[in-house]
Order: C-alpha cells, then structure tokens, then sequence
C-alpha cells in the first residue's frame, strides 16, 4: 500500500499568479458556475415553497455542498457534510424560542423582557454551539476541522464588541473586530492542530479611516446638497400648503434620492471596512504556527463586486443571484491563500483526525449561523 | 479472486480520520463495494446497504463512506449514477436532475414566481385567519390590560374632562356598542389627558377604548362626532385589525428567513424594508375598512353616519392636515378618507 500520496496539484499551484517571491504561496479557486448553481439555487427556492418551509434545511445543505465542494485548494475541494436533519430541528428550537419571545413581548411584556435578558445570555452559548457546529462538518482532505471556544470569549467578541462600537459610533469598531477575528481564529482546530489569530489594531485602524473618510467625504457632499436647497427646505417645513405641488413632488423625489445616496455612503464604507479587516485577519492567521495565511483583497474591487452584484440582482428581480454568488465566491478564493513553510505532501500526510473531534455527540443546534 | 470485479470508478481513498490519500480503483465484486489500490490490495470494502454515497449536488466529487469510517472520493459522478441505476437506485439522484441546467428550469421560475405571488396572497391570509380564529380571548385581553397599563405608566394622565361633557359622550357611545356585533358589554370606554398623544382615540384589542380630553376639546362640543370617531374604532376591534397586524408581520419576517441564504444579505434588506412598506398599504386598508364601519353602525344606531367626515374636515381646517396617501403613510389621506365617507353614505341613502 502506498500511502503518500504524489500530491499533483502541488506543483499546479505552486509559483502560480507570478507570486514565486511569496514562496510556496497556494491559492484557492472557485471551481463553480453560475449556470449550474441557478439550478440548484431555483430548485432549492421551488421545493423550499412547496414542503413549505421544511425543504429549507436540505436546500441550505445542497447550497453548502457546491460552494464548500467547490471551494478548491490544492486541486482538492472543501467538503459540507450536515445533515437536513440536523438543520432543521436546529431551526424549530430556535424557531419554537423566537415564537415564545415575541408572544410574550406582545402579551406579558415582562414576562418576554425576561426572555429577551436570557435571549441575551444564551447567544453567546448558541453561537459558539453554531460555530462548533458548522466547523465540525467541514473537512478537507477527510480530516475535520474544530472549533473549541467557549461562551466568555463569544459574549466579549459578538455582545460587547459591537455594543461598545455602536455606543462610541463606530470609533472602537476596530477593536470589536479584532475581538471576534481573534475569537474565531484561535479556537479553530484542523485535524487537532491549531489556527492562531492576532490582528494588529493598528492595521484595522488604517482600513477604518479609509472608511471614516468615505462617510465623512459623503455627508458632506449631501450636506453640501441639502444647503443648496435649503429655502425649498425651509418652506416645506414651515409652511407645506405654500409649495406647488411640482415642487412638493420634486423634493419627495430629492428626499429619496438622500435617503439612497445615504444608504450608499454606509453600505460602501461597510464593505470597503470588510475587506480590510478580512485582509488584516486573514495575513495575521497561522496555522500550526507556521504556515500563514493570506488574503489580499482588493478594497475597490470587493465594494464594486457587492455593490453590482446587488443591482444586477434586484434590477433582474433576483434572477441573476446565482450568478451574483458565484462572482464573488470566486473573487474571494482567488484572493485567499496558504503559504506552506514545509513540503505540502508531508505537512498533509502527517494530519489525522484527533479520535474526539467528530463524536456523535453533535448538538443539532444550528440556525443561528450568520455565516462567518 | 473467484469472482469477476466490475470497475466502477477511478478516485482517491483514505484511511479513517487521515488526509493522507492514495490512488485507487472503485470495484463491484461479488455484490460488495471495493477499494483497490494499483496491486489491486483491498483497502476497504463493505456490501452496498452498509456503504453511504453522497448525493450529487453538481460537479464536486462523490463521497462513498465505508462502514470502518474510510473514504472514497471520485469525481466520476456519471458513472456512479450508472453504477446505482443498475442497483435500482436511481431515483436517489431525482434533486440532481431537476436541478440540471436545462430548459425546464424556466418553467420552474415560473411555478416559483407563480407559487411565491399565492403564498403571499392566499397562503399568508389564510394562515392569519386560522392564527385569528384558534386565538383565545384570553390573549387580547392580556394583551390589552398590559399595553393600557404601560401607557398609563408612560405618557397618557388622567382625564380632566367636565362630568356633563363626559356622560353625553358614554351616552352616545353606549347606543352605538348596543348596535354593535359583541353588544354593550363588549367595549369600556376610558377617558384620558393624552399628553404627548395629542388629539386622538385608539382601541385594544379586547374592546376598551381610549379618548383623549385634547380630542374633546378639538371637537368643540360635537358629541356626535366624537361617537362617529368611537364608532371607527370599535370597528377596529370588530375586524380584529392588530392580531392580525402582528400574526401578518410574524409570518411575512418568517418567510424572508427560510429564504435567507439563497437570495443574499442585500436582496434579504431590501425584502424586509419592502414589506415594512407592504404592512404599511394593509394598514391603511385597515383604516378604511374602519372608516366603512362607524358609517354602518351610525346608521343603524340613529346618528347621522356623516359625522366622522366632519371630524377629517376639522384636522383639515385646524391641524392642517391635508396631505395625500403615499406609499409612506400609515392612514389614507385625510382629505381622500372624508371624500370616501360622503360617497358611501350617499351610496347608502339612495339605496
């Protein structure tokens, strides 16, 4: 029996993209396309609405399969393996909660305050069985990965990281990111090997002025804007029976056209921010300590592809989604990377699954996966 | 080897839990699944009801997991299709078909757009109404006592009004609820200062109504008014307008989360900020159909029915209220709702 393997795509992705300088540099692809994803996109949405509702669960695995399956590094995909089972009785008890919770905010307002409290205390414990969850069934090359964080580092990371940036308007965002980048990057586990994460604060705080200057930049345009028509302004809220009614149709249209440049403006620093952040955690990950990853990310370009696919999918009233998907499944992988500081083919044949990792113990919680 | 092997597919195995990997041969020998290596050494095996293969989702490759936890992977989808055809197995592959790309996937979207256009006209309503007729009565009247409660707490006074002033207006108030489907013993009457509420009315689900002394005072004395005003709201109550308001919201936000991860986040906003406009339209058809009753029950209880067009006429006149429905409104426009009274009731005088 031989086993080790002669790994071929070894030396297919090896010094490709003209980056032999990086060293052995492997990127991911996105194997995938649109034509094939619309069809399991539509049957997914068609079945979803005749077994009303209940399909959802098997469609969100079909989905994964071709993304994960898809998702390829070292000519080797990335495998989904939950179960439509799983899934959905992971969604009726976060159903069955939220049915509770919001009966009881109507009904007995205290009596769902409470709830909400717990509901407050209990995400924490439901993400990290979510994440737990979703690392769980991912493998690749047959060996899981893991994930072994605990309920403390997800209540700081995903309850008072973002609390504390929204208090302070988005100045200690970064701070919140670095929390949740290094809670999710240093509790993951592949084949009982470790990830590490420590994004410099630094390094986010620079992505994030980019952002700031977007937002600032463009308030001050729509301000700007606003001035200029502030007697029409003016007359409308004083005095609304004034105006003709031309006019008083021009500036709903202009109250409109603020509201979606407005939408715009924070949608695009959003997205801008992501990309940075994702780069700065990304680079700043290692794998068994050694092996880095990368991720270099194109700010510009990754607004553009969201912003795009966003309009090409609402102007095709959602018919060009798959096709949408696929696209920035793609520019992502690309974008993504492994720098192996040793031969890949004996790094690979050395991992194996740790004996406890994959129990049958599986909690079937899920639902509360928001994709990460 | 007695038996004869049937190659089934080219692949790669691994041992349990172990990326490492070795190239093999899939083989069907003697009614078990096989993996050979190159010197054709059995690396596992297992009878075809003990081995699970993966579904096809697309192009990426096949699964088949053997029962000491090893694995085969294969990209040679076809000719495992073959391979369970033969075994009677096909129709496993019944999704992977549907979902190739082919001309009948348009007719799919079709039957998509089709399905997804009743469910939010049929499917949607009727499960509201089903939601409606198995809830308690029990459920408003919680509901009720601790919405009253909590405004009491927060922003409503108490009343102020002059006793006389306040015996007419239960007096009028009695006669129209005597005329109504639940009769006088289903609706209570309270008077409150309204505060930051302003001039306004407003009814709980279980029948108790709420009038504001600033809504008095802006009627001037037009008993009949204020009743035409009650007479609206009690037809809030009759039609059950805010269960099903709430069962409305909660079934429109469920079907946008089952959907979730097919239609992407930004579609997923545009969804729900579109269906906040949606609740919007079926708010004021709520307030029309409203408006519709204090017509009907004025009638019957002997007031003029018009009184409640006097009432538009005033915020019209005092309040300046004279804006057009727009999609962005809550109620119907106030001069288009004074409008749709008068022609109802002359609609109704004729016949």
């Amino acid at each position: 029996m031989v086993l080790v393997e002669p790994l071929p795509a070894q030396s297919v992705g090896q010094g490709s993209f003209g980056r032999a300088a990086e060293g052995n540099v492997q990127r991911l692809s996105f194997t995938g396309s649109a034509g094939e994803y619309f069809g399991i996109w539509i049957v997914n949405i068609l079945l979803t609405i005749i077994t009303l509702g209940i399909y959802s669960a098997w469609a969100k695995v079909r989905r994964n399969r071709y993304f994960y399956g898809n998702t390829v590094l070292l000519g080797r995909g990335f495998e989904y393996h939950a179960r439509g089972g799983q899934i959905l009785i992971g969604r009726l008890i976060v159903f069955a909660y939220l049915v509770l919770y919001n009966v009881m905010l109507t009904f007995v307002p205290f009596v769902g305050i409470v709830l909400g409290v717990a509901l407050l205390f209990l995400v924490p414990w439901l993400l990290t069985r979510g994440l737990r969850f979703s690392a769980r069934v991912t493998s690749y090359r047959n060996v899981r990965f893991d994930f072994v964080g605990r309920a403390g580092g997800a209540f700081l990371a995903f309850i008072v990281g973002p609390v504390l940036a929204a208090i302070t308007l988005g100045i200690l965002a970064p701070l919140a990111s670095r929390w949740t980048h290094r809670y999710i990057g240093s509790n993951l586990r592949y084949g009982g090997k470790s990830f590490s994460t420590n994004p410099s604060v630094g390094a986010i705080y620079r992505t994030w002025g980019i952002s700031a200057a977007v937002i600032v930049l463009g308030l001050l345009i729509v301000g700007f804007i606003a001035f200029l028509n502030l007697a029409i302004v003016m007359t409308a809220v004083e005095n609304p029976d004034l105006l003709p009614p031309e006019m008083q149709v021009s500036l709903g249209l202009l109250a409109a056209l603020a509201y979606v440049l407005i939408l715009a403006i924070f949608g695009t620093a959003a997205l801008v921010y992501r990309a940075g952040v994702r780069n700065v955690a990304w680079s700043a990950t290692t794998f068994d300590g050694k092996h880095r990853l990368l991720s270099d990310l194109s700010r510009p370009r990754y607004a553009w592809i969201a912003v795009s696919n966003f309009a090409v999918t609402l102007v095709t009233l959602g018919l060009m989604r798959p096709w949408a998907a696929v696209r920035m499944a793609r520019y992502i992988n690309e974008h993504t990377g492994v720098r192996f500081e040793a031969s890949v083919g004996e790094i690979f044949s050395a991992i194996a699954q740790e004996g406890s990792a994959v129990g049958a113990e599986f909690m079937d919680m899920e639902g509360f996966d928001f994709g990460f | 080897m007695a038996s004869e092997a049937a190659s089934i597919a080219q692949g790669e195995w691994h041992p349990a839990g172990s990326s490492r990997s070795v190239p093999c041969r899939l083989v069907e020998d003697g009614g078990r699944l096989v993996v050979r290596d190159d010197a054709r050494a059995e690396l596992a095996g297992g009878s075809l009801s003990l081995v699970e293969i993966s579904a096809r989702v697309g192009r990426i490759p096949r699964r088949i997991t053997f029962p000491d936890g090893s694995l085969f992977e294969t990209g040679e989808n076809d000719a495992v299709d073959r391979f369970l055809a033969r075994k009677g197995r096909g129709r496993q592959g019944i999704v992977h078909w549907l979902e190739q790309f082919h001309p009948r996937l348009i007719a799919f979207v079709a039957a998509t757009i089709l399905l997804g256009v009743l469910v939010y006209r049929v499917a949607l309503p009727a499960l509201v109404e089903l939601a409606v007729a198995v809830t308690p009565p029990i459920v408003p009247q919680i509901m009720s006592a601790s919405t009253l409660e909590t405004m009491d707490r927060t922003v409503l006074g108490p009343s102020k009004l002059d006793e006389t002033i306040r015996s007419q207006i239960l007096e009028g108030f009695r006669r129209i609820a005597a005329h109504s489907q639940g009769g006088e013993a289903a609706y209570t009457l309270n008077f409150r200062e309204g505060g930051p509420v302003g001039p306004n009315a407003f009814a709980l689900p279980d029948g108790t109504l709420i009038l504001t002394d600033e809504l008095v005072e802006l009627a001037g004395g037009d008993t009949e008014m204020i009743v035409g005003v009650l007479a609206h709201e009690i037809g809030h109550v009759e039609h059950e307008h805010s269960l099903r308001q709430i069962y409305r919201a909660a079934g429109i936000a469920g079907l946008i989360m089952l959907f979730a991860g097919d239609i992407g986040s930004g579609a997923e906003d545009v969804l729900v900020q579109g269906s906040g406009l949606l609740a919007l339209s079926y708010s004021r058809a709520a307030e029309a159909e409203a408006d519709r009753h204090s017509v009907a029950l004025m009638m019957r209880a002997g007031f003029d029915p018009t009184a409640i067009a006097r009432f538009f006429e005033l915020l019209e006149t005092k309040l300046h209220d004279s804006s057009d429905t727009s999609i962005f409104s809550t109620h119907p426009g106030t001069p288009e709702r004074r409008k749709a009274i008068l022609d109802l009731v002359a609609a109704e005088r004729r016949d």
